[in-house]
C-alpha cells in the first residue's frame, strides 16, 4: 500500500488545538490525512491570538469554547477531510478506564499537545493498552519538545552503500536495532530492516541513559534546554502567562532534574534560568512552526515505513539552533 | 518576502504571526491547482489569482497585530518596477525562491545596498536557511551553485530532443494526467485560462497552444475510461491510449510547420505494423522476462509490449481498489508504464532509447516539494531575522550577526533533526563580493548628453584607473575596450541596452586594480553621483591557495554605499571553514 492510501486510511486523534497543534493540523491536512479528530475542551484566551492561525480575528470571541471557532477554517484547507471535534473535558473521559478505551481505539495514532504530566501518563498506559502509538509535543518560549511512544515500528529504509556494508543484529542506539539487510547490488542501494522499540513515556522522567549516549565533552556543554524542560514539567503553569517564574525554585528544582537523569548541574546557567522564567508555556509561532513541522513530518514518516522514527525525545532550543534527539 | 509559494506562505505565516512592522511581498506566479496541497494560503477558489495579493490577503484572516502588508505582482528582476529607491526601503530581504536566475539577481541587488538577506531553500526531506551578511559573510554566489535541471513545457510536450525530455513526459505528464490525483476531471474554465496563460509565457506559437490543450481534453478521455469499472478484458484502453500519444498527437504536431523549421520531424508510430507481432510476443511464455531485464535497451515492439502489460495492471488496480494511483519508482506497473511510453515516444522523435534500469535513476531523481520541510525551513529563517534585529543595536550589526547566526539544514539522524554551522565569510575567488560594486546615479541631463568618453574620463579620475581598462555593459556585451573605439563620441542613450537597471563592469586591463562593477541608476533630483570607493589593488594568484583560508586583511576597504566608505578595522575572528558548529558556545542570541 503506497505512502498516500496510508494517510489517507489512517485516524488521527490530536489532543489539544494550541499553536504547535495548529501547525500539525494544517501540516497533516496538506499531507493527505483524511480523518482527524480534536479534542478541546479550553475556551479562547487572549494570547492564543499570538500564534494560533486558525483563530478568526475577533476578539468577541474570548471565554467561548475554541475548537468550534476554528473548524471550517480547518476544513477549508481539504474539503475532502472528514473532521470531527470533541469538547469533553479531558477528564470526563479519561479518569474511567472503559470510557477511554472506548474513545481511544477509536483512532490508529494519537498526538497530544501542552499536556500536564498527569494527563500525559494516564494517557499513555491507555494508548500502551491499546497498542496505539502516541506523540507528545509542547513548548516553552524558544523551546520545545516532542516525546514519543510508539511502541514497537518496523521500517524498511532504503540507502546508497556506504564504504562497509550494514549488517543485521547492529544496534544503532539502544531502542534502534537493524534487523535484516538486504543488497541490490545493481543499484548501489541497501534495504535495511529496522525495528524501533519505545517506553512509556513515565519511564522517561527518571531514565539515566544520557550519560551512556553523550561523550565527556557533550555532557559538559549539554544545553539546559533538556532539564529545564523536564523541570517545567512538575511546575503548575502561572494562571497569567505573562508572569515570570521564580528563578530560584526553577534552579532548585533543576538540579534535583539533573542529578536523577546523572548529568552535571553545571549545565544549568543564569541565561537559561532567565529564559525559563520568562517564556515557561509561553506559544510563539515560529518555535511552534518548527516543532510542528517536525512532529507532523515523522508522522507521515512513521506511517510510510520507510524511515525510522524519532526514538524517542526531540529537544527544541532555537536559541543554540540546536535540535538534539536523546534516547531516554 | 521574494516568493509567495512553498516557503513563502509559511515564512509570511512566521513573520504576521511574530509582528513585525511592514511586509513586502513579490511574485510573479499565479496560483495552480498542484500549488494547493503544500502552500496553505490558497485555495481552490484563489487558482488562477496572482500569489502575492492572495497571500496577503489570506493572511490578514489571522493578523491579530495588523501588520502592513504590501503585495507586488510582478518580476522582482524587473528593474522598472523595482528599481533601487524601491529596493533601498527594506531593512532586510526574504528569499523564498524557486530558481536559481532570480536568487543571484536579489543576491546581488543586495550587494549594491548591503542589505542583509535570508536564503533559504529546500528539496524532499532536505532544506537550508543561510543568512547573508553583504561582504561579512559568504554571499549566494561564493559557493558554485549545481543548475538544477528543469525544461519548458514546450520542450516536454512538442520538441523533445533529448532521453530525459521524453522521461519527464511520461512521468510527468502523461502519467500524472491518467493516472495520478493530481489532475481533474472537471477543469474549471479558471484552469484553463490559467493554463494557456502559462504556455503563453512559454512560446507564441498559438497553433501549438492550442494544440497542448485540445490533448488536454483528450487526456480527460482517457482518465474517464480507466476510471470506469467496466471490466479491464473488454476495456480498449490500450489501443485507445497508443493511437492517441504515439500517433494522432503526433501527426497533429507535424502539422504545426512553425515546430519544425530547423528540427527534425517525428514519425508517428504506425501501430497496425505492430499488431500481429505483439500477439505473437504476447502468446511467448518468455515475454514475462522483459521487463526483468532492467539493463538491456529493449526494442520497440518489447517496450509496446511491456506498455500493454502496464496499462492494463494500473487499470485492473483502479477498477478494483485503488482510487488513483502515484508514480512511484519502487512500485514497477508504475514504472514500467513510464519507461516504455517514454521509450516509444523517443523512437518517434528518434531520439536514444535507454533501459529500465537509466530511467529508474532518472525518474527518481525528480524530488518532490514537502511541505513539512517548508515548515521547518521558514521557521528558521523567521527565528533567524529574528536575532539579527537583537543585534542591530550596535554600529557593526553585520559583524555581530556573523557570529551570532548559523547556516541550518535540515538532516534527519538518530540522535538530531538538524546541523547548524557558522557562518563562513567571503569567498576571495567569489564571482559577485569579491570585486568592489556601487550605483552610478546619473542625472537625467548627464544620461542624456554624455558621451562614453566623457564617462570613462570620469571612470578614471575617480578610481585612479590608467588607460587601459574594459568596459562591459550587462552581461557581456564589451563596450569599451583598447581596441572598440568606435562607442567613444556616442552619447550614452545611444548605446544599445545602455540604461537605468543595467550594470557596468569596468575591469583593469593592466591588472592593476580590481574590477569595478556599477549598478546604473537614475537621480532626478540632482546632480550625477559616483559611489565613493577605494579600489583595492589586485592580488596576484601566486601569492597561492591558501590565502584564501587565512586571516582576513586589515582595514581592507569593502564598502559600497552612494557616499561612505567604511573601514573594517576591527579584527575578525577566523572561522573553521565548513565545520559543524559542535557548541553553539558562540551564539548568545536573546528573545
Amino acid at each position: 500500500m503506497g505512502t498516500q492510501l496510508r494517510l489517507r486510511s489512517t485516524k488521527i486523534l490530536l489532543i489539544n488545538l494550541g499553536a504547535i497543534g495548529s501547525e500539525v493540523v494544517k501540516n497533516l491536512v496538506l499531507g493527505g490525512i483524511n480523518s482527524l479528530e480534536i479534542m478541546d475542551s479550553s475556551k479562547l484566551k487572549e494570547e492564543d491570538f499570538s500564534s494560533q492561525f486558525f483563530l478568526p480575528d475577533k476578539p468577541e470571541n474570548i471565554g467561548k469554547l475554541k475548537v468550534p471557532l476554528v473548524i471550517d477554517q480547518i476544513k477549508d484547507l481539504n474539503n475532502r477531510v472528514n473532521l470531527t471535534i470533541n469538547t469533553a473535558t479531558f477528564e470526563s473521559v479519561f479518569d474511567y478506564e472503559d470510557r477511554a478505551n472506548d474513545y481511544l481505539s477509536n483512532f490508529d495514532l494519537i498526538i497530544a499537545t501542552e499536556m500536564p504530566k498527569a494527563f500525559m501518563i494516564q494517557l499513555n498506559s491507555y494508548t500502551r493498552k491499546l497498542n496505539i502509538p502516541l506523540y507528545v509535543a509542547g513548548m516553552h518560549g524558544m523551546f520545545g519538545y516532542v516525546l514519543l511512544d510508539l511502541i514497537k515500528h518496523t521500517s524498511v529504509v532504503t540507502k546508497d552503500m556506504g564504504n562497509q556494508p550494514r549488517r543485521p543484529n547492529t544496534k544503532i542506539n539502544s531502542n534502534k536495532l537493524i534487523s535484516d539487510v538486504s543488497y541490490d547490488e545493481k543499484e548501489k542501494k541497501e534495504n535495511i530492516t529496522i525495528i524501533d522499540t519505545y517506553k512509556p513515556i513515565s519511564e522517561m522522567f527518571s531514565s539515566k541513559e544520557l550519560p551512556n549516549q553523550l561523550n565527556r565533552r557533550q555532557l559538559k556543554r549539554l544545553s539546559a534546554a533538556f532539564p529545564l524542560i523536564f523541570t517545567l514539567f512538575d511546575v503548575e503553569k502561572p494562571v497569567y502567562i505573562e508572569d515570570s517564574l521564580d528563578v530560584d525554585m526553577l534552579r532548585e528544582k533543576a538540579s534535583l532534574v539533573c542529578e536523577k537523569h546523572d548529568i552535571p548541574t553545571a549545565v544549568i546557567t543564569d541565561e537559561y534560568l532567565n529564559f525559563f522564567s520568562r517564556q515557561a508555556f509561553t506559544e510563539f509561532a515560529p518555535v511552534a512552526a518548527l516543532i510542528g513541522g517536525c512532529l507532523a513530518q515523522d508522522v507521515i514518516q512513521y506511517l510510510s515505513k520507510k524511515e525510522s522514527p524519532i526514538n524517542n525525545c526531540l529537544i527544541v532550543d532555537t536559541i543554540r539552533s540546536e535540535m538534539p534527539i536523546y534516547v531516554l | 518576502m521574494v516568493g509567495a509559494g512553498g516557503i513563502g506562505c509559511e515564512l509570511l505565516k512566521n513573520l504576521v504571526l511574530s509582528h513585525v512592522g511592514e511586509i513586502h511581498i513579490v511574485d510573479l506566479d499565479s496560483i495552480t491547482l498542484s500549488n494547493l496541497n503544500r502552500q496553505f494560503l490558497f485555495r481552490q477558489k484563489d487558482i488562477d489569482k496572482s500569489k502575492s495579493l492572495t497571500v496577503a490577503e489570506a493572511v490578514e484572516a489571522f493578523n491579530y497585530l495588523n501588520v502592513k502588508l504590501v503585495p507586488h505582482h510582478g518580476n522582482i528582476m524587473d528593474s522598472d518596477l523595482f528599481p533601487v529607491s524601491w529596493w533601498s526601503e527594506f531593512s532586510y530581504v526574504f528569499n523564498a525562491l524557486d530558481n536559481l536566475e532570480a536568487r543571484r539577481y536579489v543576491n546581488q541587488i543586495c550587494l549594491y545596498l548591503k542589505k542583509p538577506l535570508m536564503e533559504s531553500g529546500t528539496t524532499g526531506y532536505d532544506g537550508q536557511v543561510q543568512p547573508i551578511y553583504p561582504y561579512v559573510s559568504e554571499c549566494f554566489d561564493c559557493q558554485p551553485k549545481a543548475t538544477p535541471k528543469s525544461f519548458p513545457v514546450c520542450t516536454i510536450r512538442s520538441t523533445p530532443s533529448q532521453p530525459v525530455h521524453c522521461i519527464t513526459w511520461a512521468k510527468e505528464f502523461l502519467f500524472a494526467q491518467i493516472f495520478d490525483e493530481t489532475s481533474t476531471n472537471d477543469q474549471s474554465e479558471a484552469d484553463r485560462a490559467n493554463q494557456r496563460r502559462k504556455l503563453e509565457s512559454e512560446t507564441e506559437d498559438k497553433a501549438e497552444i492550442e494544440n497542448m490543450l485540445r490533448e488536454n481534453d483528450e487526456f480527460n478521455e482517457l482518465r474517464n475510461i480507466v476510471k470506469s469499472k467496466t471490466s479491464t478484458k473488454d476495456s480498449n484502453f490500450f489501443e485507445v491510449l497508443v493511437n492517441k500519444i504515439f500517433s494522432t498527437d503526433i501527426e497533429r504536431l507535424l502539422r504545426i510547420d512553425s515546430l519544425w523549421k530547423s528540427r527534425r520531424k517525428p514519425t508517428p508510430l504506425r501501430i497496425e505494423s505492430y499488431t500481429k507481432a505483439l500477439k505473437e510476443l504476447s502468446a511467448e511464455r518468455s515475454a514475462k522476462d522483459i521487463v526483468v531485464d532492467e539493463t538491456r535497451v529493449w526494442s520497440v515492439l518489447e517496450n509496446l509490449f511491456v506498455l500493454q502489460a502496464a496499462s492494463s495492471a494500473l487499470h485492473e488496480r483502479l477498477a478494483s481498489s485503488e482510487s488513483f494511483i502515484s508514480f512511484d519508482k519502487d512500485d514497477d506497473d508504475t514504472l514500467n508504464f513510464v519507461v516504455a511510453s517514454a521509450n516509444i515516444r523517443a523512437f518517434i522523435f528518434g531520439i536514444e532509447l535507454k533501459s529500465k534500469f537509466d530511467i529508474k535513476q532518472i525518474a527518481g531523481n525528480i524530488i518532490p516539494a514537502i511541505a513539512t520541510t517548508n515548515a521547518i525551513i521558514a521557521g528558521f529563517s523567521c527565528l533567524a531575522y529574528l536575532n539579527y534585529f537583537n543585534q542591530i543595536t550596535s554600529s557593526d550589526s553585520f559583524h555581530k550577526a556573523f557570529s551570532s547566526s548559523s547556516t541550518i539544514f535540515t538532516s534527519i539522524r538518530p540522535n538530531k533533526y538538524i546541523t547548524s554551522a557558522a557562518l563562513i565569510e567571503p569567498s576571495k575567488k567569489c564571482p559577485s563580493c569579491s570585486h568592489a560594486r556601487g550605483i552610478l546615479r546619473f542625472s537625467p541631463e548627464d544620461l542624456n548628453n554624455m558621451t562614453l568618453e566623457g564617462l570613462i574620463q570620469l571612470i578614471r579620475d575617480h578610481y585612479g584607473f590608467d588607460d587601459d581598462i574594459s568596459v562591459i555593459l550587462g552581461k557581456s556585451k564589451l563596450i569599451y575596450d583598447y581596441d572598440l573605439e568606435d562607442n567613444l563620441q556616442k552619447k550614452l542613450t545611444e548605446i544599445n541596452g545602455f540604461k537605468a537597471g543595467e550594470t557596468l563592469l569596468i575591469q583593469d586591463e593592466s591588472d592593476a586594480l580590481e574590477n569595478l562593477e556599477l549598478y546604473i541608476d537614475t537621480n532626478t533630483s540632482g546632480k550625477t553621483l559616483f559611489p565613493t570607493l577605494k579600489l583595492k589593488e589586485k592580488q596576484m594568484d601566486n601569492d597561492g591557495e591558501n590565502k584564501d583560508e587565512d586571516m582576513p586583511e586589515q582595514g581592507e576597504v569593502i564598502s559600497l554605499d552612494d557616499d561612505e566608505v567604511v573601514e573594517l578595522d576591527e579584527p575578525v575572528e577566523t572561522r573553521k571553514r565548513g565545520k559543524e558548529s559542535l557548541d553553539g558556545s558562540s551564539k548568545k542570541a536573546k528573545l
